[in-house]
């Protein structure tokens, strides 16, 4: 069914004539089109390969992501309408958000709980790709997944940052608390330490100057890094051939690949509309493994979508957004709790103070710094560390990655007991209690 | 021919080295502008108050994160910021006071000091006892100032923990 239609003409080389766009295409050319026509669709291909649109194989991580993004950048735009970067005002503004703006609260917990969710989904992402090796090349051939995945790290940290420069901004007594101690963090790197966290508050102390830096960050300098970098990684996508276990498709389809000469246009256009000559393109050449994009891909990304959306906004309606007091430097809360997600390293920071005779290594830097630092190199360095052949990629839990994917199990399993005991076991003074235990009365003042 | 490339190759190189140049000095500008020329930090110096006013013991001041102790006539200051990651300590009162000799001069111990946010303790002097903690608290410097006899503290200036301000 085309959803438009206008007299078609013939049309001018290299113009495409009309605004053609089906949702249920009745032929391959349509269906083709359907992709060439559409501005938000030209980044997927004309046909893509059955075995990487089962549910089973990605969980559909990544479009989740997506989704999560998009609704963060919908439910950020009237907050940024309503909130005021002023130490004096920010708190107010929030606190108006929450109880006098119509609809106020719903969007705010729309944002909080999109941000939550998306860092969860994130770190999954990345786990499914780390486990079905799906940043190794197993149809060569120029191939560079690789660098989506070094991108994708980025953009774990980008979703972090993110998150973190986000819950400062009702300067609350918990953005208040997770400030100094981040800051304090990067004021532990010897040399550099101290001014970096100078230029990182704008100053000596966590000030105006402060909260107007990690706004604009949190408003324009991440989500514009994060936007830019997720363009790049669904481009990336395009250019290695789509997900890795399509990869196996290709190479049963290629055994003697033609040479592409350099003359002939090889574009979707003229795939769209039957033009070019010669097409090297695996997906057409293997007609029983791959499926036109439109409808079987964009109807399970709409599906993925839709349900990201209708979830976050159920969800908001359920829970409702915490504000602390407001901030008071005065007075650390007892026990000061970081995010679930920072949780991990808030545990490691308190267990890395090292003494050895009268010289004491800080646990701010061995914990805050260097031990995040290196698990990250590694995970960056992994698709070049991973030995592992190349047809091993997209295969959950290869026989030939078993001792990896052990490891990669174990520090994931480590992360999640230590956030656990940051979440449950951690009562007043960062005391260790039982889940179950009563914690002790503590005077609220000295 | 070659002299025509060379003029096009030197000349593209120029072009985007120019480019380079150009946008990099404006990087360099725009970061260099985010690192403050002036400080709108409170002063470092403040007045804490008369002497009169102190009680005996301890006595926490919020405003400048610091603990003030007074036994008779001397004075001194202990800061309440985690060495750490700077979270504000709190302090809790000992059942029973203990004396300890720390810098060859008794202090009395009426206090132990808990950090709320990793759970770092210190000993009533500030010396750090567990916890991830590298350093003891801080000791700043009391003096009277010379004109209303307020007692001032610099919260710039620590000292050893034999310091004591005696107050005429």
């Amino acid at each position: 069914m085309a959803l438009l239609k206008r007299k078609a003409g013939p049309a001018a080389p290299g113009v495409h004539p009309q605004p053609l766009w089906s949702f249920r295409p009745r032929s391959d050319r349509e269906s083709g089109d359907a992709i060439v026509a559409n501005f938000v669709l030209h980044w997927f291909p004309a046909k893509v390969a059955r075995a990487s649109l089962a549910w089973g194989y990605s969980f559909w991580l990544g479009t989740a992501s997506a989704a999560l993004l998009l609704l963060l950048v919908l439910s950020g735009l009237p907050l940024l309408f309503l909130y005021v970067p002023s130490v004096e005002r920010a708190y107010a503004s929030v606190k108006d958000i929450e109880y006098v703006v119509t609809f106020g609260a719903w969007i705010r917990s729309v944002h909080r709980i999109s941000a939550h969710l998306m860092v969860a989904v994130v770190f999954l992402h990345l786990v499914r790709v780390f486990l079905t090796g799906a940043y190794k090349n197993a149809a060569g051939g120029g191939q560079r997944r690789e660098r989506n995945w070094v991108i994708g790290v980025a953009m774990l940290l980008l979703t972090l940052f993110l998150s973190f420069t986000g819950y400062l901004l009702p300067w609350d007594q918990l953005a208040s608390w997770a400030v100094t101690v981040g800051t304090n963090i990067a004021s532990s790197i010897p040399l550099v330490g101290p001014q970096l966290r100078e230029l990182m508050i704008g100053g000596r102390e966590i000030e105006q100057a402060t909260l107007i830096r990690f706004y604009v960050l949190h408003v324009i300098v991440l989500p514009g890094g994060l936007g830019a970098l997720f363009a790049y990684h669904m481009w990336r996508i395009r250019k290695d051939g789509g997900l890795a276990v399509s990869d196996h498709d290709g190479q049963a389809a290629h055994p003697h690949p033609e040479p592409v000469v350099p003359t002939k246009t090889y574009s979707l256009l003229g795939v769209a509309r039957g033009q070019s000559p010669v097409i090297r393109a695996s997906a057409l050449e293997a007609p029983d493994t791959t499926v036109n994009a439109v409808p079987d891909l964009t109807r399970r990304a709409a599906i993925v979508t839709l349900g990201t959306i209708a979830i976050v906004s159920i969800l908001a309606v359920i829970i409702r957004s915490p504000l602390e007091e407001p901030a008071n430097a005065l007075l650390t809360p007892n026990p000061a709790k970081a995010p679930w997600y920072f949780l991990w390293l808030q545990e490691i920071v308190t267990d890395t103070t090292f003494r050895i005779g009268s010289f004491t290594l800080n646990g701010a830097f061995i914990g805050g710094v260097l031990l995040p630092g290196l698990l990250l190199a590694l995970l960056t360095a992994w698709p070049w560390l991973d030995r592992s052949p190349a047809r091993a990629a997209g295969r959950w839990f290869p026989a030939s990655r078993r001792r990896q994917t052990g490891v990669f199990l174990l520090i994931v399993l480590g992360i999640l007991i230590l956030t656990f005991v940051g979440m449950f076991m951690r009562g007043p003074y960062w005391q260790l209690f039982w889940p179950w235990e009563a914690w002790p009365e503590i005077p609220s003042r000295i | 021919m070659s002299d025509k490339s060379d003029r096009r190759d030197f000349l593209v190189k120029l072009g985007l080295g120019a480019g380079v140049v150009g946008v990099g000095l404006q990087g360099v500008a725009s970061l260099r502008s985010l690192v403050p020329n002036v400080s709108y930090d409170p002063p470092t110096t403040v007045k804490l108050g008369p002497p009169g006013d102190f009680p005996d013991g301890l006595k926490f001041l919020p405003d400048e994160r610091l603990f003030v102790f007074r036994e008779g006539k001397t004075f001194y200051a202990i800061s309440a910021v985690c060495t750490h990651l700077g979270c504000t300590v709190r302090a809790e009162a000992l059942p029973q006071p203990e004396t300890a000799e720390v810098n060859g001069r008794p202090v009395r111990l009426t206090h132990r000091y808990l950090c709320p946010c990793h759970g770092s303790r210190y000993r009533g002097d500030g010396q750090n006892v567990s916890g991830p903690a590298p350093r003891p608290l801080a000791w700043y410097r009391l003096t009277v100032a010379p004109d209303d006899g307020q007692l001032v503290v610099d919260l710039a200036d620590e000292v050893d923990r034999d310091f004591r301000l005696t107050v005429a």
